[in-house]
């Protein structure tokens, strides 16, 4: 991978999480909130299906990062802010923009998007690539 | 957008325990993770990769590094209480600061996690955690309490590992207005 350029867009992602998955990440993670695998209490909630994790999108925007970054990358950081809820099966898309590149050491302004485009969650991803 | 009245007297009272709590630093004990305890966490991932990689490693007699998000992931290093002393929505006290018995109801705002240094299998890890910021905010979904929690993961050495602020929305589960 070449040096990349501030203002590159890094190729989308997209994915979707199972429900499977969110009640693997929550008992792996101990957390036993029951929005997260629980449907019905999620309705109970106003959510049309068990919710995605906070840290489960941490997981998302840190790991397309470091896949775009190349082998050997260490993830530095990462800031998330939760815009809206997303639930299992829904079509996600990982999309970040190069926004400063000092030495091996690149920030991404990253952003978790909805199927229709709108934003679920937004952040700053800091990795160091390999030299 | 800071609202100069809390309507709610869940989210008022909140505010209050909140507030007393700022600033005290509480010490848990992680303990001492292993090459299995960051293996299931890759497995939840999806990340067959990573457990080929730590258990060569393992096998080789070196260092297995945590999966990166592995300490800032984890919600609670308790043993933990059973399911009778936990909240109906399933939250444990430790994970709902400042709301026990209240009808108040509770999401992730976010979070910042920076990393300093892996921690690696077989090594005790504690950590200390605080309540650092309590804000009411009103919003196009009406009120509701922003509570900041600092917590900082230190290895046997004192060293810091990792440093994470998370965001907790406290919203009033009855619809608020007295």
């Amino acid at each position: 991978m070449t040096a990349p350029a501030v203002g590159a867009e890094c190729p989308p992602r997209r994915y979707a999480h199972t429900s499977v998955q969110l009640f693997r990440f929550s008992a792996v993670s101990w957390n036993a909130h029951r929005i997260h695998y629980d449907a019905a209490y999620a309705a109970t909630e106003g959510f049309p299906d068990a919710v995605v994790q906070s840290t489960l999108h941490g997981e998302m925007l840190s790991r397309h990062a470091l896949e775009w970054a190349g082998p050997g990358a260490r993830l530095e950081s990462v800031a998330w802010r939760n815009v809206a809820t997303a639930v299992a099966g829904e079509r996600l898309t990982w999309a970040a923009t190069v926004s400063s590149v000092e030495g091996a050491r690149v920030r991404l302004d990253a952003r978790i998007l909805k199927a229709d485009g709108s934003e679920c969650v937004t952040g700053t991803v800091e990795v160091t690539r390999a030299g | 957008m800071t609202a100069a009245v809390v309507s709610s007297p869940a989210l008022e009272e909140v505010l209050a325990r909140a507030r007393e709590l700022i600033g005290q630093w509480r010490d848990e004990d992680c303990g001492t993770p292993t090459v299995k305890d960051f293996c299931r966490y890759a497995a939840a991932l999806n990340d067959g990769g990573y457990i080929r990689r730590a258990r060569a490693l393992e096998a080789d007699g070196r260092p297995v590094e945590a999966p990166a998000l592995f300490l800032a992931a984890t919600m609670s290093w308790e043993d933990g209480p059973t399911e009778d002393e936990l909240r109906p929505d399933g939250l444990a006290r430790r994970e709902s600061p400042c709301t026990e018995g209240l009808p108040v109801r509770q999401v992730h705002g976010g979070q910042s996690v920076r990393l300093v240094r892996p921690p690696v299998a077989g090594t005790r890890i504690t950590a200390a955690r605080a309540v650092v910021s309590a804000r009411h905010k009103r919003g196009r979904s009406g009120e509701f309490v922003l509570l900041g929690v600092r917590t900082r993961f230190l290895s046997p050495d004192g060293g810091e590992l990792a440093a994470v602020d998370e965001t907790i929305v406290v919203l009033d589960a009855t619809g608020g207005d007295r």
